[in-house]
């Protein structure tokens, strides 16, 4: 931004001659972008938000370092990319690491602070206590007034701090009775429908009656004389039971009593390395991991092998001279590609279907058997690998398509005058050369297979079911399809600790494949070495 | 010039929040009404603006007019069919009690829950929301639903809805309208005369499958576990037992209970004869159904405008052998963190549980209403129907724990219809699953809470899931914890699992009373817990 106000006049040779119009114009800016920033830090700051409001304030201090110093001049055609990178990609990793070391998720949602309001909220009846229902009146200048009538039928007149009583109609100002033995007037007070009486957020706060036997309004058709059921001890980190005596102490986010009674609701809490521990050492959550883990390696190696494969035979093909129609019939297999693959998936689906599928029924009716697709452990891992191959080979045509162009032909006029067989050439010229160009396409497809939840989750979500296993799991199921279901539907509904956990998990294992990978076939160096 | 880049920068600084001062100098001192006020007084429709409060329409109050400004307002998230119903109400309600109605449309009742979970914690959550009665464990658990009290008009409510919305606590948690269960549909054309047993449900399909009319006798439509459950419960299959107050008890699992296995086996029975197809897909079992190619289907209200258009003759009806369907109820829920918790709660029980609007919800909604009176004039013969078959219906569990059950009980079906394993393998598989699950990551921890604990390394006293007090299995199969507890009086008890759920006390039965240890001086402490007659040994050095 700064930079481009300097270029604006272009016919000075540098801003070094009159940088003054220039930096005043930087400097405008930069106050502008600051205003904006600590006024969005002020906002989260007021809402709460402190984890980002730090990441805002770093954002704003590193704005101010590259546009104000020289030395980080080239820095500053990357500020926008860095800055939305800090708030879109490191931000999130670093609360996913925060979360994976909590138990926030389903019965631990809300905060600490907000639990303990819940629960103070909490009021309960002593065994001498009464309840009635109620009829609120107001007078002019805001305070209320009661009518109540307990179980018996008897009615009352409660005013804040006097004791209650018991006036007929005519009596202290109040009118004729309606025909639900409630007064239609009380002098110097309007009757109020519950709902208008409602919408006074206090009215619930309000303390009718005299000192001792207070009575508060619970609920739209009840009154009582309440007292608060729970006092928090900010010391202990513990709720007291007033009406027993019992003490409820924080638990990993549960208030709760030595007899293991836990004060609803829960609250998010730090349980260190629980939700790893949970997921290496316990057997109810580990399940079939070996097998899981061993189809998910087979699932991406096979699917990059046939997708690639089949994309660079088909680019092959189509790579030779002279082959007719060759627009028109690479357009139209390119098609799979453009189609969103929820669509292909689901359109798969169904062609697969046993009763109703076109495939199924085509074979029934040709063979009088087809492949049950769904129900058979193999049939389901084929039909999974066929419906990669159709969302994936185009892509693998088209970026071959473009490294063979990119092959020169003097090579193979070379090979040609030694006498070097087509078949020879392929394994010698063009193979070699062309995982050079598409290598590190191939790393990054294998990673995306090993993590490609959509395909399997849309197609059979997992299935079939392995027999006989300590926790629901299927034969198609890789390990974050698996995953999936155990922070999400698993157990007590999402559990997002859980799930960060197994995240941070999955990573470093994708990132040791890859890095093992590109150092395996030494990309990195290969590609820069051709450029 | 370091220094004076840090001189300039600081100035700079100074002079941005200057600016950010200046300008938000004029709006602070109205910030606290305005964010009621500035809340359109008019009830506007507002398409699914969960993340961001502000989105709410800020226009300010038309001025031409002396608009008084509304006392308070209440948002409310519902789906696209109630929205409108709830909009209409908006005019009337504002004129009568000078509230506003800010009614948002979040798309089908399902979207609203993963919605409500993210919005409510961080405050930015209606004051009521539209919901699913099998929230419940999950909503009540995180704090998430506030206790409702209908007063006089609980008696105008049908009783298993507000079963339904009632928690294990005793609580009544929402105020229900509509209702939604599985009905038996079956083909008019080939069937004449509806079948009283499941057995006769096959017969008939078996000489319909002779003379090649239908395929099979009946298919289930959807996940096994949910979708046949009438056929379950016919043979006296459960998913968890009741305890003796009424309440779901998650410590009875019935999935391998032997009406459920009998179950599964009739079906499996069923399978091998070829009265049904062992896939369980729901496109499946209702193309066959709409095509006439089966006779009989177990499907539920959000069907029926299908099965009508398909022009499939069909009538529906209760289930053979007193079968019974889930139930389950969508009703009204009040946030606990809104500031308008009564008058959420007044404009439930005073506005929204009347006939009328009642009556207005079941006509949009297509379901059974949860309300007695609209019940009753229920003139929709297939709603009627379903309302019956509905009677008997169980209210789907609403403890968390119900969260355990659905995969394992599904896969648990599929493995016996797909011959992988015999029915009774298969949900005794499937129960053991379930009970790992509830039972969480520390099924097998044998551990011995107390009042030592905080001095044993443990974060809290009573803790039964403390790793630091954890048994250990030695090879005589006793478990066995050494500790060093300084002098005291302390008492302790035995917990299994991490959980309170199974405890023995000092006299090893189930919930028995705490052991007692008295330590003259700081000792080092070893517990031998033996697992036959559940009791400990102590002793101390």
């Amino acid at each position: 931004m700064a930079s481009s106000a300097s270029t604006n006049i272009p016919q000075k040779p540098a801003s070094s001659t009159n940088p003054a119009l220039p930096r005043l114009v930087r400097l405008a800016l930069l106050v502008i972008i600051d205003a904006a920033i600590i006024w969005f830090l002020n906002r989260l700051v007021t809402l709460g938000y402190y984890p980002l409001a730090a990441v805002f304030l770093v954002i704003l201090l590193f704005v101010n370092v590259v546009l104000l110093r020289q030395e980080a001049y080239p820095l500053r055609w990357m500020i926008v990319g860095l800055v939305l990178m800090t708030l879109f990609v490191i931000y999130p990793i670093l609360f996913t690491v925060w979360v994976a070391f909590t138990n926030y998720g389903e019965g631990h949602l809300i905060t600490q602070e907000q639990a303990v309001d819940q629960i103070l909220q909490a009021k309960y009846l002593p065994e001498t206590g009464k309840a009635y229902s109620w009829t609120a009146y107001k007078s002019p200048d805001g305070s209320y007034a009661l009518w109540l009538k307990d179980a018996e039928g008897s009615t009352f007149l409660a005013l804040p701090g006097e004791p209650l009583s018991q006036p007929q109609p005519g009596e202290a100002g109040i009118g004729e009775l309606d025909d639900k033995g409630i007064p239609k007037t009380i002098e110097g007070y309007q009757r109020l429908n519950a709902i208008v009486a409602a919408t006074d957020k206090n009215l619930t706060q309000i303390l009718f009656g005299e000192e001792g036997t207070t009575i508060q309004v619970r609920s739209p058709s009840e009154a009582a004389e309440l007292l608060p059921l729970y006092v928090f001890d900010a010391e202990a980190d513990a709720m007291i039971n007033q009406q027993t005596g019992v003490v409820y102490s924080n638990i990993r986010g549960s208030f709760t009593s030595p007899t293991g009674q836990q004060l609803r609701p829960g609250f998010i809490a730090s349980v260190q390395l629980q939700n790893f521990k949970d997921f290496f050492v316990s057997p109810a959550l580990r399940g079939p991991m070996v097998r899981i883990v061993t189809w998910n390696f087979a699932f991406a190696f096979f699917s990059l092998l046939l997708n690639f494969s089949l994309g660079l035979l088909i680019a092959i093909v189509y790579n030779e001279p002279g082959f007719p129609f060759k627009k028109l019939i690479r357009s139209l297999l390119i098609i799979p590609y453009t189609v969103p693959a929820l669509i292909t998936i689901l359109i798969w689906r169904s062609m697969l279907n046993p009763e109703l599928g076109v495939i199924d029924r085509a074979l029934e009716n040709m063979f009088g058997w087809a492949p049950p697709w769904f129900t058979d452990q193999l049939w389901a891992k084929v039909a999974i690998l066929i419906v990669n191959l159709w969302l994936s080979y185009p892509y693998f045509m088209l970026i071959c398509s473009g490294a063979l162009q990119s092959i020169s032909e003097d090579y193979y006029a070379a090979a040609q005058v030694d006498g070097a067989s087509p078949w020879q050439q392929f394994w010698n010229i063009t193979l070699p050369l062309l995982l050079v160009a598409v290598g590190p396409l191939l790393v990054a497809s294998f990673t995306f297979n090993f993590n490609n939840f959509n395909l399997i989750y849309l197609f059979n979500a997992g299935g079939p079911p392995i027999a006989g296993t300590p926790t629901p799991a299927g034969h198609t199921d890789i390990l974050i399809s698996y995953v999936y279901n155990l922070a999400f539907s698993g157990s007590r509904g999402v559990n997002y600790g859980f799930a960060s956990a197994i995240t941070i998990v999955i990573f470093f294992i994708v990132g040791t494949i890859t890095l093992f990978q590109f150092r395996y076939t030494r990309m990195w160096e290969e590609v820069s070495e051709n450029v | 010039m370091s220094k004076k880049i840090w001189a300039s920068m600081s100035i700079l600084l100074i002079l941005a929040m200057v600016l950010t001062a200046c300008a938000s100098a004029t709006p602070a001192p109205t910030e606290e009404p305005a964010s009621v006020a500035t809340e359109a007084p008019v009830a506007t429709e507002v398409p699914v603006a969960t993340e961001e409060p502000t989105a709410v329409p800020t226009e300010e109050p038309a001025p031409t007019e002396a608009v008084v400004e509304p006392e308070a307002t209440l948002r409310i998230w519902a789906d696209d069919t109630r929205t409108p119903i709830l909009l209409d109400l908006a005019d009337e309600f504002l004129a009568e009690y000078n509230v506003a109605l800010v009614v948002e449309d979040l798309g089908r009742v399902q979207d609203i829950r993963a919605q409500v979970i993210i919005a409510v914690p961080a405050g930015e959550g209606p004051d009521i929301y539209l919901g699913v009665h099998d929230w419940l464990g999950a909503l009540v658990e995180s704090g998430l639903v506030a206790p409702i009290d209908l007063g006089d008009k609980q008696d105008e409510f049908v009783e298993s809805a507000l079963e339904a919305f009632t928690y294990t606590d005793g609580q009544l948690y929402g105020v229900p309208y509509d209702t939604e269960n599985l009905g038996f549909f079956y083909n008019t054309e080939l069937v004449t005369e509806v079948p009283t047993t499941w057995d006769e449900v096959l017969e008939v399909g078996r000489a319909l499958k002779a003379e090649g009319k239908a395929t099979y006798a009946i298919a289930i439509a959807g996940d096994p576990g949910y979708n046949s459950l009438p056929m379950q419960t016919a043979f006296g299959g459960y998913v968890f037992g009741k305890n003796e107050a009424g309440a779901w008890n998650p410590d009875d699992v019935g999935l391998d209970s032997e009406g459920m296995v009998e179950a599964v086996d009739w079906m499996v029975k069923a399978v091998d004869e070829g009265l049904m197809p062992d896939t369980t897909d729901y496109e499946t079992g209702h193309q066959l159904f709409e095509t006439g190619e089966i006779p009989f289907l177990m499907a539920g209200p959000w069907a029926l405008d299908r099965i009508r258009a398909s022009g499939v003759p069909y009538a529906v009806t209760s289930f053979p052998d007193n079968g019974a369907p889930f139930l389950g109820v969508q009703g009204f829920m009040v946030n606990p963190l809104s500031e308008n918790v009564l008058l959420a709660q007044a404009f439930l029980t005073e506005y929204v549980a009347t006939e009328e609007l009642m009556q207005t919800l079941y006509e949009t909604g297509l379901r059974p209403s949860a309300f007695k009176s609209v019940l009753a004039t229920t003139e929709d013969p297939d709603l009627k129907a379903m309302g019956e078959a509905g009677a008997s219906a169980i209210p789907m569990p609403n403890i968390p724990e119900m969260g355990s059950v659905w995969s394992a009980w599904n896969n648990g079906i599929t493995l016996a219809l797909t011959k992988q394993q015999t029915p009774a393998e298969s949900m005794a598989d499937a129960a053991q699953q379930v009970r790992d699950l509830i039972k969480g990551a520390l099924a097998g921890m044998v551990n011995l809470p107390g009042s030592y604990q905080t001095k044993a390394g443990c974060g809290a006293d009573w803790d039964p899931a403390c790793e630091a007090t954890a048994m250990t299995e030695g090879d005589d199969g006793k478990f066995t914890l050494t500790a060093q507890i300084p002098a005291g009086e302390y008492e302790f008890k035995v917990a299994l699992d991490g959980d309170w759920k199974v405890n023995y006390g000092s006299d090893g039965a189930l919930d028995g009373p705490n052991y007692a240890l008295s330590l003259a001086a700081d000792s080092t402490v070893t517990f031998v817990y033996d697992p036959e007659t559940h009791l400990v040994e102590v002793t101390t050095e």
